[in-house]
């Protein structure tokens, strides 16, 4: 940035030739990236004329370089890259060497980033560093993959489409997330108890002790157990149901896994009473009780909806399916190891008398029970050669079961950590969510809070310019206004109301985190603009004759004429007088910061920044800089101004569109707001454009950048520098940032309405563009510069945002 | 060592013996006497070339500063700085970071020998040099595969293709489908093998012995008919007999093979010729052991398996260690057990050897219990010898399992690895295509 300052004050872009001279003068090539210098001969980077780099070679014009890199200087063949040092150092030996490596501790997402940007193709990466890079890319796509399954699971439980969606919600909460309240954490206690209560009395009903015996003399179960039975069953079917009734999705939910485990938990038994119900009387009973006590059996599935409080237990079932690779190969290890030591053994102990090892299937047992070591003894190898071949299936049953089972382990591992990790995550984000809603935000993000200061700075400038225009509506001078910060305080207090409104305002703010005070600062700032602007509204409205404020008018007049007087040496066309007026907002942004009227403000604003932010201080010099720049001068403009002002052509000019100042809309303002007002400021004077580069390098400080609306640039601002973590807490700040000045005026001014001011604001720019427009017409050539000037900003602005 | 001169950054000048180097915008400036330690790299050559010979100068370096006395390298800078400690400290350690394959062609550029390398950085180098050799060789198969035919004769091109059908599965349907076939008569001719011997389902035969039933013979001949069918089809569409007919995949499949066609033709001779009708049968029934080995035919079809036996392979000193460890173990705990259960007088040890039995079960906590201890001295050792068995085996396993859990997880990576090197090395060469036809069209 330091290296690059020169070239921007110099002004106008360099030519063409001189950029074909000093690229065929060096050999080498500086690349700036991200403050680290490399060296480089440009025939290293002819090699791959297709990358950024590549292309650079080829670019002879200002804005073809600038499309490439974020700044450059010729005087050292220097291209400034505002991207990552560290993935650059291996993108250059690419270059150099043909081989793509990367660095082993980049990350792959941000170096595949890199790649991008760069314009190299992943696929040249060697493929001693493929592997790596493609399993990291790999991991987090299915990472980001999982996460975005989360978030729409999430976002999945929406109740929205039939009626008592909000009772639903409820129920759904209690039944489904035990740590959403308290009575849901009772409630998955209690069903946790049914469960181990209905699992004890299934095995309790089958000691032969409890057991009653039926008409037949077969045993059934314990009376009183059946009752148990039947209680637990009936809590789990009106779980069940409930859940199923509040389900966002029934069929999501039918499918889920857990919720088959808990139909499967309860339709045993249902079955088996209709089975045993509806063939009482027939006879086919053998059959019915045999399929009776299959459901019995099933019913001991219940102790799976253990696994719906167990997150353990669910990381389990997740791994075993995740793994089922690994799983078969264990399997198939083991079928192999059993199947050949089991006809092993059989050939060695065939001969052997009475012995056990009758066939092959028949030591299939054998084999399998020494493999596992577990050795139950009920058979084992008696002669030599089978005890040889049993020594052997031990040692080989401990290292084909051991060698497997750490892959699913790794597995499992990694599921829980990462599910441990989700669990963290979502808790964050709860927490992170409740303090937006409680507004606490702003120390959280810095950048946000950051942006929205710059925001307010923005409003003052708009709010600036706006107020210059009226003064010339009233043929005040700026300059006056501007000079003489006595005649603004006198001018503050002269609405006595409106302090007390701002005051309010401010007191109404809470006052939290050192940004949370700048940001009231710039409010507070803001709102004593809003009441500057709205006095010469009155005035050229004539709507509330104060007498104070008629006085302060006389006053103004007063001071021009003093000033006219000094400037009247001044021989400027209009046009350019008006357009220094232009630049004049920007010196009066500036004006304000410096401004020993806004001392404090501007003050607090600076150092709160810093503190919460060091890396914003840059951008803070710059704007320290630019106001600098345009302080010197500031006397000369407004004099200028002043000449403008009792000017004949100036009322002229200004008053018919005014006239029709409400119907211009911000559309119109927008589109012909950017572009012919560049053009004004190509036809400055150089000295003008000195100032106008120095505050347009705070892209969103200078007028040209914004849109006149302001509430449009408002949400594209926001939208820019706090992208994921908007909310409406901030749209609302915001709002209430901007508010008071409407208040102000519709409380001055009831028929203007909302959006007057900006209006106006927009309509005076658009009306000095026409007008810009006509007398600049002899020199268009030098919209181009302007044109570039503009480009990088606005590279510069979506590179910082993207 | 420490009072040689430090190479000095981003100095202005440099004096009388010293050299300015600029390596990809980092400056050094570098004492000519110590760049003199390794006459045969690029920087000391550098140092004794005249700085007015051009042509010397700029084979040397890529660019040349007369007014600073400066010598540009387009170079890594931070491959540059470590190797610049050869001339200090007469070894090299690569930064971390950097690619070990990158940083040993930075090497030959400035003409250091590979030598100075240091030991810990050696080992790493050498990792990533068979990884890439791996990842070339699976690189050949593939490209051997996607092989354009080149063959000109319908003999050869008929090879070609059988030779894919029988052992590429992925390179069409028909060759999946035979895959799929074989594998099925793999586990068909396994499950016969154990079914047969189930004394239920055998018959007598004239001589009232039990043989197996005819239509399990009837499969088992089906099967065998098969491998053959394919053992032979692989063998005559092979490109290279020798090394087809000694592979260890091609081994087991013959051994598969080849009891059945002993067999066939020993009963032949058994009952045509004049030999011992026992003999025969005795052979008979050794052969028919070395049926199991069909079932390592299943490796050909499982990457598991293969992975399995490469790790073996590769922890052979690890197996080597568990079984001296298991063996000592024996010998140690049947003898105590031996010599401590003496006094019972109905002991289960009768010797040494027969206690080595119940060592093996106790050692691998299998424990049958045929054989144990009845004396409370004899019980205590078992506990020993039980707690000393898990360790013995615990130990050594630990790297057998290391090595293929390694293995498995490189086998995936590899295979990403191989497809990518050949879409790179097809781009490459689309490239140079591009680029020969741009020049063709210029010329």
């Amino acid at each position: 940035m330091m290296k690059t300052g020169p070239r921007l004050t110099t002004a106008l872009p360099p030519d063409t030739i001189d950029i074909i001279q000093s690229k065929t003068h060096t050999r080498r090539v500086r690349l700036n990236v991200g403050g680290l210098i490399h060296e480089v001969l440009w025939r290293t980077l002819d090699r791959l004329p297709r990358t950024r780099l590549g292309k650079l070679r080829d670019c002879n014009t200002h804005e073809s370089i600038i499309e490439i890199c974020d700044d450059y200087s010729l005087d050292n063949m220097e291209f400034f890259f505002d991207r990552h040092p560290g993935a650059f150092t291996s993108i250059l030996n690419f270059y150099r060497t043909g081989k793509l490596h990367m660095m082993e501790e980049m990350c792959a997402l941000s170096f595949s980033q890199e790649l991008d940007f760069w314009g190299i193709d992943e696929i040249y990466l060697e493929s001693c560093c493929q592997a790596r890079y493609h399993q990291k890319k790999e991991q987090m796509n299915e990472e980001l993959k999982r996460e975005a399954e989360n978030s729409r699971d999430m976002e999945g439980e929406e109740f929205t489409t039939t009626c008592c969606s909000e009772k639903r919600k409820k129920l759904w909460d209690l039944l489904e997330k035990p740590s959403s309240s308290f009575a849901a954490k009772i409630l998955a206690i209690i069903s946790i108890l049914f469960i181990v209560l209905s699992t004890i009395a299934l095995s309790l009903n089958t000691l032969p002790e409890l057991q009653d015996t039926d008409e037949f003399g077969q045993s059934t179960d314990n009376p009183q157990l059946a009752h148990v039975e039947a209680v637990c069953i009936a809590w789990f079917t009106m779980e069940y149901l409930l859940r199923f009734l509040s389900s966002p999705s029934k069929w999501k939910f039918f499918k889920g896994p857990l919720n088959v485990i808990d139909l499967l938990a309860i339709l045993p038994y249902y079955v088996t009473i209709f089975l045993t119900e509806s063939n009482k009387s027939v006879l086919q009973f053998q059959n019915v009780r045999r399929v009776v006590q299959i459901f019995r059996i099933m019913r001991i599935l219940r102790i799976l909806k253990l696994a719906r409080h167990s997150t353990g237990l669910q990381s389990l079932g997740f791994t075993l399916r995740r793994s089922y690779n690994e799983l078969g190969l264990l399997i198939l290890f083991l079928a192999m190891g059993i199947m050949i030591f089991s006809s092993l053994v059989f050939f060695a102990e065939k001969d052997e008398e009475d012995t056990k090892f009758k066939s092959i299937p028949a030591s299939f047992w054998w084999a399998t029970i020494t493999m596992t070591t577990v050795g139950y003894g009920d058979i084992y190898p008696k002669t030599l050669l089978g005890k040889i071949v049993g020594g052997l299936c031990c040692i080989a049953g401990v290292l084909v079961i051991a060698l497997p089972i750490p892959i699913i382990v790794n597995n499992f591992s990694e599921f829980y950590k990462e599910q441990k990790r989700q669990e963290k995550a979502v808790k964050r984000r709860e927490a992170l969510e409740r303090a937006r809603r409680n507004g606490s935000i702003i120390s959280m993000n810095t950048k946000e809070a950051f942006g929205r200061s710059v925001e307010l700075m923005d409003i003052m400038v708009e709010k600036s310019d706006e107020k210059t225009e009226k003064l010339h509506d009233n043929h005040v001078s700026p300059s006056v206004q501007r000079g003489t910060p006595k005649l603004k305080g006198q001018m503050s207090p002269c609405s006595p109301i409106k302090t007390l409104e701002s005051s309010y305002q401010e007191q109404a703010k809470p006052s939290g985190s050192p940004q949370h005070l700048s940001v009231q600062k710039l409010e507070e700032m803001y709102n004593k603009m809003a009441k500057i602007q709205s006095q010469p509204d009155f005035d050229s409205k004539e709507k509330g004759p104060l007498p104070k404020a008629v006085g302060m008018r006389a006053e103004f007049e007063m001071a021009c004429i003093a000033t006219d007087g000094i400037s009247s040496t001044a021989e400027a066309v209009t046009h350019l007088r008006s357009i220094s007026s232009i630049d004049s907002f920007i010196s009066c942004t500036t004006d304000f910061a410096e401004s020993s009227r806004f001392t404090h403000s501007s003050n607090s604003n600076v150092t709160g920044k810093i503190s919460t932010n060091p890396s914003l201080e840059p951008t803070l010099e710059i704007e320290q800089e630019g106001s600098q720049g345009t302080r010197t001068p500031q006397t000369g403009q407004s004099k200028k101004t002043s000449l403008y002002s009792d000017s004949p052509r100036g009322p002229r000019f200004n008053k018919p569109h005014k006239s029709h100042s409400l119907k211009v809309n911000f559309r119109e303002g927008e589109d012909t707001g950017t572009g012919p007002l560049s053009d004004s400021s190509s036809v400055q004077s150089p000295e003008v454009s000195v100032y106008t580069t120095a505050s347009s390098r705070t892209p969103t400080k200078s007028p040209e950048n914004l849109p006149p609306s302001i509430f449009t640039f408002h949400d594209a601002s926001i939208n820019q520098f706090i992208d994921a973590d908007t909310d409406e807490e901030d749209h609302l700040r915001d709002g209430s940032g901007t508010n008071p000045s409407q208040r102000l005026l519709e409380k001055a001014s009831p028929k203007f309405g909302h959006h007057s001011s900006f209006q106006q604001g927009s309509n005076h720019k658009g009306g000095l563009q026409r007008k810009l427009g006509n007398s600049t017409l002899p020199l268009e050539g030098q919209e181009n510069h302007v044109a570039r000037e503009l480009q990088p900003l606005h590279g510069e602005k979506s590179h910082s945002n993207a | 060592m420490w009072t040689t001169p430090k190479p000095n950054y981003r100095r202005g000048f440099c004096a009388e013996g010293e050299i300015a180097v600029n390596i990809g915008g980092v400056r050094v400036v570098l004492f000519g006497d110590v760049l003199n330690r390794y006459p045969e790299s690029r920087l000391a050559e550098l140092v004794k070339c005249p700085t007015q010979n051009h042509e010397v100068v700029s084979s040397l370096c890529d660019d040349f500063d007369p007014s600073r006395k400066e010598f540009y390298f387009d170079r890594d800078p931070d491959a540059f700085k470590c190797i610049i400690d050869v001339y200090y400290f007469d070894e090299i350690h690569i930064k971390n970071g950097i690619c070990p394959i990158c940083f040993i062609k930075e090497l030959e550029f400035w003409k250091i020998d590979k030598s100075v390398l240091d030991e810990c950085c050696k080992s790493y180098l050498s990792e990533k040099e068979e990884e890439l050799t791996e990842i070339s060789n699976k690189v050949k198969v593939i490209l051997e595969d996607m092989e354009v035919d080149q063959c000109f004769t319908r003999a050869q091109r008929c090879q070609r293709y059988l030779w894919r059908l029988m052992e590429k599965p992925g390179s069409s349907l028909a060759a999946r489908v035979i895959a799929i076939a074989s594998f099925l008569s793999i586990l068909v001719s396994a499950v016969v093998m154990c079914v047969g011997t189930i004394p239920e389902l055998q018959v007598t035969d004239s001589e009232g012995k039990l043989v197996e039933h005819p239509i399990l013979e009837g499969i088992e001949t089906v099967c065998m008919l098969w491998f053959t069918a394919e053992y032979l089809l692989r063998l005559a569409s092979s490109p290279n007999k020798l090394n087809f007919a000694f592979s260890f995949m091609n081994v087991i499949d013959f051994m598969a093979i080849i009891p059945f066609y002993v067999v066939l033709s020993l009963t032949h001779l058994g009952t045509s010729s004049m030999m011992e009708l026992g003999n025969v049968q005795q052979a008979v029934q050794a052969l028919r052991i070395m049926r199991i080995a069909r079932i390592f035919k299943l490796a050909r079809h499982s990457s598991g398996l293969q992975t399995l036996t490469h790790a073996l392979k590769r922890s052979l000193k690890e197996l080597g260690l568990l079984l001296m460890y298991m063996s000592v173990g024996i010998f140690v705990f049947s003898a105590l057990a031996y010599t401590m259960e003496q006094s019972h007088p109905e002991t289960l040890f009768k010797s040494i050897p027969q206690s080595f039995w119940w060592a093996i079960i106790t050692m691998t906590t299998v424990g049958y219990g045929d054989i144990y201890p009845k004396t409370t001295l004899g019980k205590c050792n078992a506990a020993v010898s039980f707690l000393c068995g898990v360790i013995a085996i615990a130990l050594p396993i630990h790297p057998i399992i290391n090595n293929f859990v390694v293995f498995y997880n490189k086998q995936k990576v590899l295979e990403t690895a191989a497809k990518h090197e050949v879409e790179l090395m097809e781009l490459k060469s689309g490239r140079e295509a591009r680029r020969e036809t741009r020049a063709n069209r210029e010329t």
